[in-house]
């Protein structure tokens, strides 16, 4: 929405004593569902915004995991970003709305996530989109000279 | 206007790719807290579906539900759901008016009869024959029995169609009442809230149209997985409760901390909703988080339960009247009483028998 | 009735029925006692009654001498449980905020942890008063239907504050609602019942102290 980056806002969050963090259980999960994946090529998928994680857990199950080989960015009615982490076949997708905000985080276990790959449909509708180009540069083609 | 396409077919035809579903349907699983896997299971599924027929009706209503559903901080996300049904009906919405409008409701009706999904925002008022809320002539009583008649489910959207919500406050002049107080015999969802979380409306509609039953419901007849929690449950200020670290106006150095905000009014103890979890605008606040106490405006006649600005645990209804006559009547009744009382007395006073000494030594006497 | 809307008639109307009939009851109460009277001293008074009165009000609140080994949980218990109930009343913060919307003032309270600590050693007490008046054959033969009433609307606003407080139960609305109307039920018992001593114990001690002082006795 326009104007309201212009509003100064400044979001402070009250500090949290005696909480304890989230990440090193979801690290086990983690692990068990590359385990899975690697044994029955079974793929899974958690959902980062089911769980109680605490301000700054997503930022340190991050960095914990690292950065990978693939950064793919996807623009879908805004932007979604594919990466791989440093551990190979955990992915990190992040959905954001037209406006950046983001709108679903989740962690992939898999060889390659659903988002990147193209759906069968899709590649009907663009097989039929590639043949109206060429016919209409044929038509051009027969026009032309 | 229906249509036979199914989901697929309008999502090409708009030239939203499949990949674009998907991320949607992603986003719903989490929202409604489905297992995540269950993604491509939607969108699969919804794209082999025919639209589904949808037909809302807004009686009396601000349109603020409608309002929260279309100005969602996302609108092309969100609109997709507009692409997952075939919205029939709708006096905001919609391009129709006046009579083609209403023939439009009746022919969806007809065309998809046992099968349309109804949408109820606002109250339905009742006194004077339903005179104050009407719809091309029609009171909105009679739309409803008419309309629910063929209907698959209904949805009540909103606290005024899922409780009365402001039109039926303390007098409720227009004699106003929820849908679940006229239909009782088809299934009905409540998503109350004032207004309700856009998401969650768009969550219980994605629900149905994927799962084809309707999410888990409380007693209150509101979805679970949305409503099961209370704000305070969820709140990210209940360590400052707990250790009754309280804000005490809205501008002290507990408020500015971040402190609870139960002395200022928050009604979050006995309100349910996703406030504290979905939030508002696209995720990114909610009441209590931008300083604001919880008005509770997702639970019946909140309305009428005491200042917004008061306690819960404080009273509701001015009591010096009350206490005023019962301490006239109590001091009336003490005072009969208290006449009887020394009327038995003086009476027993005077039955009493002179005993004298002598009577005693006898022996055996008086 | 569902939950919200039991609470919200116990905030309102139950509140304001609960209320009048306990002022009622109080005022027919003290009043017919104001008329009962007392019969009139004859005797010349060998000093003034009124600094004994007002002393023995206060006195009496220590414990008479023996009383520890004559009879330990009666003495200890009835302490605890007072104290601890007017404490997780006076000083629990919503119980706090109730009070101000009719009183138009508060206080600072204690914090919830300790009131809960409290709460739970004040129910405990109270059963095992009742376990004593029970088991022991002499209180047993002395105790009477107020005496049990008594007991049970005084031990229901501690067990559902308990209950509502730690989110036991169904639905907190409904716990809230149910203990909101134990406190009521409390209310409307109290002037008919020997809880009235909440207020005559004052009286009692007041007489006892200027009877003795007018005699002479040094108080």
């Amino acid at each position: 929405m326009s104007g309201l980056e212009h509003i100064g806002v400044q979001v402070v969050t009250a500090p949290q004593d005696g909480a304890r963090s989230y990440v090193p259980a979801l690290l086990r999960e983690i692990e068990a569902l590359l385990a899975e994946l690697v044994a029955s090529g079974r793929h899974g998928r958690i959902d980062l915004r089911s769980l109680p994680l605490l301000p700054g857990d997503d930022a340190r199950l991050a960095a914990l995991l690292g950065n990978g080989e693939v950064d793919a960015a996807i623009q879908a009615m805004g932007g979604t970003r594919v990466r791989e982490t440093g551990v190979a076949g955990v992915w990190w997708v992040t959905h954001a709305n037209a406006d950046g905000e983001t709108v679903a985080e989740f962690v992939e276990v898999t060889l390659v996530p659903e988002m990147l790959k193209t759906h069968p449909q899709d590649a009907r509708t663009g097989l039929a989109r590639l043949r109206e180009r060429l016919a209409e540069l044929t038509h051009e083609g027969e026009t032309d000279g | 206007m229906a249509d036979n396409q199914t989901v697929g077919e309008t999502l090409a035809s708009r030239g939203i790719s499949r990949r674009t579903f998907l991320k949607f349907c992603a986003t719903m699983t989490s929202l409604l807290a489905l297992p995540p896997g269950m993604a491509e299971v939607m969108a699969e599924t919804l794209a082999r579906t025919r639209r589904q027929s949808v037909i809302w009706l807004s009686f009396q209503e601000c349109t603020g539900c409608t309002e929260s559903l279309t100005r969602s901080h996302s609108p092309t996300l969100e609109s997709l759901l507009f692409d997952a049904i075939s919205l029939d009906y709708h006096h905001t919405l919609q391009a129709a008016a006046g009579d083609a409008a209403e023939r439009a409701r009746v022919q969806a009706m007809q065309d998809n009869a046992g099968k349309y999904l109804v949408i109820v925002d606002g109250s339905i008022p009742l006194k004077d024959g339903g005179v104050y809320s009407t719809i091309a002539g029609h009171s909105n009583l009679d739309m409803l029995k008419e309309t629910a008649a063929g209907a698959a489910a209904i949805i009540a959207v909103g606290t005024c169609a899922t409780y009365g919500g402001l039109p039926h406050a303390n007098p409720n002049p227009t004699g106003a009442v929820a849908v679940s107080d006229i239909i009782k015999d088809k299934p009905i969802v409540n998503v109350p809230g004032c207004p309700p979380i856009a998401t969650v409306i768009t969550g219980v509609v994605a629900h149905f149209l994927t799962l084809g039953t309707l999410p888990e419901l409380d007693s209150l007849g509101r979805p679970k997985v949305f409503f099961g929690d209370t704000i305070h449950d969820r709140c990210y200020r209940r360590p400052f409760y707990d250790q009754g670290k309280f804000a005490k106006t809205f501008d002290d150095e507990g408020a500015r901390s971040g402190w609870c905000l139960y002395e200022l009014g928050c009604k979050g103890p006995t309100t349910h909703n996703a406030c504290a979890t979905v939030k508002w605008n696209g995720g990114t606040s909610f009441p209590i988080e931008s300083g604001h106490p919880c008005l509770g405006c997702s639970e019946p006649n909140f309305w009428d339960a005491g200042s917004f600005y008061q306690a819960l645990s404080a009273k509701t209804l001015p009591l010096s009247a009350h206490a005023g006559a019962a301490l006239a009547v109590g001091a009336a009744a003490g005072v009969a009483v208290g006449l009887v009382s020394r009327a038995k007395k003086k009476a027993a006073a005077r039955q009493h028998t002179r005993v004298s000494a002598d009577d005693l030594e006898k022996g055996g006497g008086a | 009735m569902s939950g919200p809307e039991l609470l919200l008639w116990a905030r309102g109307t139950g509140l304001q029925i609960a209320v009048a009939i306990f002022l009622f009851g109080l005022l027919a109460r003290f009043v017919e006692l104001w008329l009962l009277g007392r019969k009139t001293d004859l005797s010349v008074a060998r000093a003034s009654a009124v600094g004994p009165g007002l002393r023995t009000v206060v006195s009496r609140s220590l414990p008479m001498p023996g009383a520890l080994k004559q009879t330990p949980l009666v003495f200890l218990g009835g302490y605890v449980f007072h104290l601890g109930f007017l404490a997780t009343l006076l000083f629990y913060v919503p119980h706090i905020h109730f009070l101000r919307s009719i009183l138009g003032f508060g206080w600072p309270g204690l914090p919830p942890f300790l009131i809960d600590v409290i709460g739970l050693v004040t129910i405990a007490t109270l059963i095992a008063l009742l376990v004593q008046r029970f088991t022991d054959p002499v209180r047993r033969f002395l105790s009477r239907a107020d005496d049990y009433v008594a007991w049970t609307v005084t031990f229901l606003p501690l067990l559902s504050g308990y209950v509502a407080f730690h989110r036991l139960g169904t639905d907190y609305t409904l716990m809230l609602a149910l203990h909101i109307l134990s406190v009521e039920l409390l209310l409307i018992v109290i002037p008919f019942t020997k809880l009235m001593h909440m207020f005559t114990f004052a009286l009692a001690r007041w007489y006892n102290g200027a009877i003795a002082g007018r005699k002479g006795v040094r108080v």
